[in-house]
């Protein structure tokens, strides 16, 4: 009976085993598929746009078109 | 000049697939991310150069693949390149028309970088264009400088290069 309790427990564990795996497999159709899959789960790091707006903090500004400067507006 | 809320927008809208194709073609997080940058900087200081002619997300393509060139050839000029062999791969008989399938789903990055990474450029190019959805064949040809039929045809090859490498990696 004991032996019985710990064959169920083994079995109890595989089958939890399996179904994390299979939770965890992906299947796909075509490449295009599993490239979006990936694109989708692949985010643009943070910095990236922390970077971006520092570099935009710096730019100089914008000269005023030649017309602009002639009428002095 | 973009006003702030519609260079957000388009940030928004579009950065993950410019990084996204940065990153599978060139394979390189950190350059991915200075592609991204340099990308988005561009567009906020020439925006005026936009006709409309094309998507914004073509332009940005545009952008992006002009930057991830310049960078492989000066990469390459420096390194040693063995060509990666295509025809051994689109010849491959053995499970291209199976699906791809993976164990672990967070393997999946570097699984289809490493595919990737064993196909040519241009495979490489073709195939993360055609996975946006936004873009038509037409896009792709003209991004690429070629025919649409072209395009179609390489497609087809690339398709059958990357599952039959990308099985081979399992």
């Amino acid at each position: 009976m004991k032996r019985q309790t710990k064959l169920s427990s083994e079995e109890q564990q595989h089958a939890t085993e399996t179904k994390a795996q299979q939770s965890s497999t992906v299947q796909f159709a075509t490449v295009e598929e599993a490239l979006r899959h990936d694109a989708g789960q692949t985010d643009v790091p943070p910095a990236v746009a922390e970077r971006l707006a520092q570099s935009i903090r710096n730019l100089p500004p914008p000269e005023r078109s030649w017309w602009k400067r002639i009428l002095g507006r | 000049m973009l006003s702030p809320a519609e260079f957000a927008g388009l940030y928004h809208q579009h950065s993950r697939a410019v990084y996204y194709l940065a990153l599978r073609y060139l394979g390189d997080p950190q350059r991915a991310e200075d592609v991204t940058h340099d990308v988005f900087l561009k567009v906020y200081r020439k925006w005026n150069d936009f006709r409309g002619e094309s998507s914004w997300r073509t332009w940005l393509y545009r952008i992006t693949i002009n930057h991830c060139l310049n960078y492989r050839q000066s990469w390459n000029a420096r390194n040693l390149v063995t060509n990666a062999d295509d025809a051994v791969w689109e010849n491959a008989a053995a499970r291209t028309e199976s699906p791809l399938h993976i164990l672990e789903a967070k393997e999946l990055g570097q699984h289809i970088q490493k595919t990737l990474d064993s196909l040519s450029d241009e495979y490489r190019l073709l195939l993360l264009l055609v996975a946006d959805e936004e873009l038509s064949y037409d896009e792709i040809a003209t991004l690429t400088s070629q025919s649409t039929d072209a395009v179609r045809g390489k497609l087809h090859r690339a398709r059958k290069a990357f599952a039959a490498r990308f099985h081979q990696t399992d």
